[in-house]
């Protein structure tokens, strides 16, 4: 236990150890483009690498021991840990584990996360349990974030964390209103965002877009008026990413042509 | 409290997670309660919101006529959603939260008929 604790206590050091890496890269990147002034063929490889952020092993490491931690701990409720876009670590859960885990997080010396960020809701109507609940926290004492993840259908609730994090009552408010998943034991769940008298949970995929009531002032009746609409043409999609290439830097293609031809590149670096 | 979940959570007969009512008898008892609560409410609503051509009769009416649309639910926790729903709309009426205009979205009062002969479907521009 004592060495995990030191382990994640090590995060902001590790961190401060991956800003001076990139600071020492970007300036070793920086002399072969001073130079690029006097021979063009030195910058090719600097600007094919994509800036994409660079992944600390160590923190990485450090992030799924601790993750493995945690499901050690919690056996019977987490699912599955992993570490996404090289340094978030995520904590998938079971339904019923919501308010146990939490605690955990909240509470554990070694944890500590006891800054509520926020809890956000995802819709995938493909799966089983179409609605994916997210929760975010933050641990000020070891500096490090943690996503937990669970997942629920339009009639399961689900315990609401609003008594171990008082921030989450609002949240989980929104979450009813954009996507009707009902939070048990909630103090005071009602519509946040969406007018009197609204039907229906606009984040939800199946959400019509076009809508079939219209709203308006009528001047006769002196008051606003919802109306059905319906629209003699139907309602059209339209395709608005560009034709051309914007990002060339990212193109898949060609980073694997170069991988796949290392000889024409020697050829050209002897042009 | 988590021992508690926990202990919830090994049940092996458990199937789905009751959102209120546990059986049949229940959730007809709460759907009525709903009725009872708005059926007393609608004389106070239509004095406070001063609606004009609607009486308490119409507005049981339109409460009959909307519980009445829900007639053919019969999953226990679809029911159960309703009556949450229901009841929150009772809590934003009885507030004051909701405004005349949200009152008279239910009547709709203004809503054209729609045109059945050829010419008014013509003049309609359909």
């Amino acid at each position: 236990m004592a060495a995990l604790r030191r382990l994640i206590g090590f995060v902001p050091g590790m961190v401060q150890c991956a800003r001076q890496g990139a600071g020492l890269h970007r300036a070793a990147i920086a002399v072969p483009l001073m130079n690029g002034l006097l021979s063009r063929n030195l910058t090719t490889s600097a600007e094919n690498k994509p800036t994409v952020r660079p992944v600390n092993p160590l923190v990485q490491k450090t992030l799924r021991d601790f993750g493995n931690y945690i499901g050690e701990c919690l056996p019977k409720f987490v699912q599955k840990v992993q570490v996404t876009t090289g340094d978030e670590l995520e904590v998938l859960i079971h339904p019923d584990g919501v308010l146990p885990v939490l605690t955990f997080l909240r509470d554990h010396t070694n944890a500590q996360f006891t800054n509520f960020i926020d809890v956000c809701g995802v819709d995938m109507p493909t799966r089983e349990c179409r609605f994916e609940v997210v929760y975010n926290l933050l641990s000020l004492r070891y500096n490090s974030r943690i996503r937990v993840k669970t997942y629920t259908d339009e009639l399961t609730p689900i315990d609401s964390c609003s008594d171990i994090y008082k921030g989450a009552i609002w949240f989980e408010r929104e979450i009813w209103d954009m996507y009707g998943v009902f939070f048990s034991n909630h103090p005071d769940l009602r519509r946040i965002l969406t007018d009197y008298g609204f039907e229906g949970h606009p984040f939800r995929k199946d959400f019509p877009l076009t809508g079939y009531i219209e709203m308006r002032y009528d001047d006769e009746v002196k008051r606003v008026v919802a109306e059905p609409v319906e629209f003699t043409q139907e309602f059209r999609k339209f395709e608005y990413s560009t034709p051309w290439e914007m990002f060339p830097a990212y193109n898949q293609k060609a980073q694997e042509a170069a991988e796949a031809a290392p000889e024409e590149k020697g050829e050209g670096e002897k042009k | 409290m988590a021992s508690r979940l926990i202990r919830q959570s090994q049940g092996a007969t458990k199937i789905v997670k009751q959102i209120l009512s546990t059986d049949k008898a229940e959730a007809r008892r709460r759907v009525l309660n709903l009725y009872k609560a708005w059926y007393r409410q609608i004389p106070y609503v239509v004095l406070n919101y001063e609606i004009p051509g609607v009486t308490v009769k119409d507005g049981r009416v339109k409460l009959r006529e909307m519980f009445m649309k829900n007639k053919h639910v019969t999953d226990l926790r679809a029911i159960d959603f309703l009556v949450i729903r229901g009841q929150m709309e009772l809590v934003e009426t009885v507030n004051i939260w909701k405004q005349k205009n949200h009152i008279m979205t239910w009547f709709k009062d203004t809503w054209n008929p729609k045109p059945a002969d050829f010419l008014s479907k013509f003049y309609e521009g359909n």
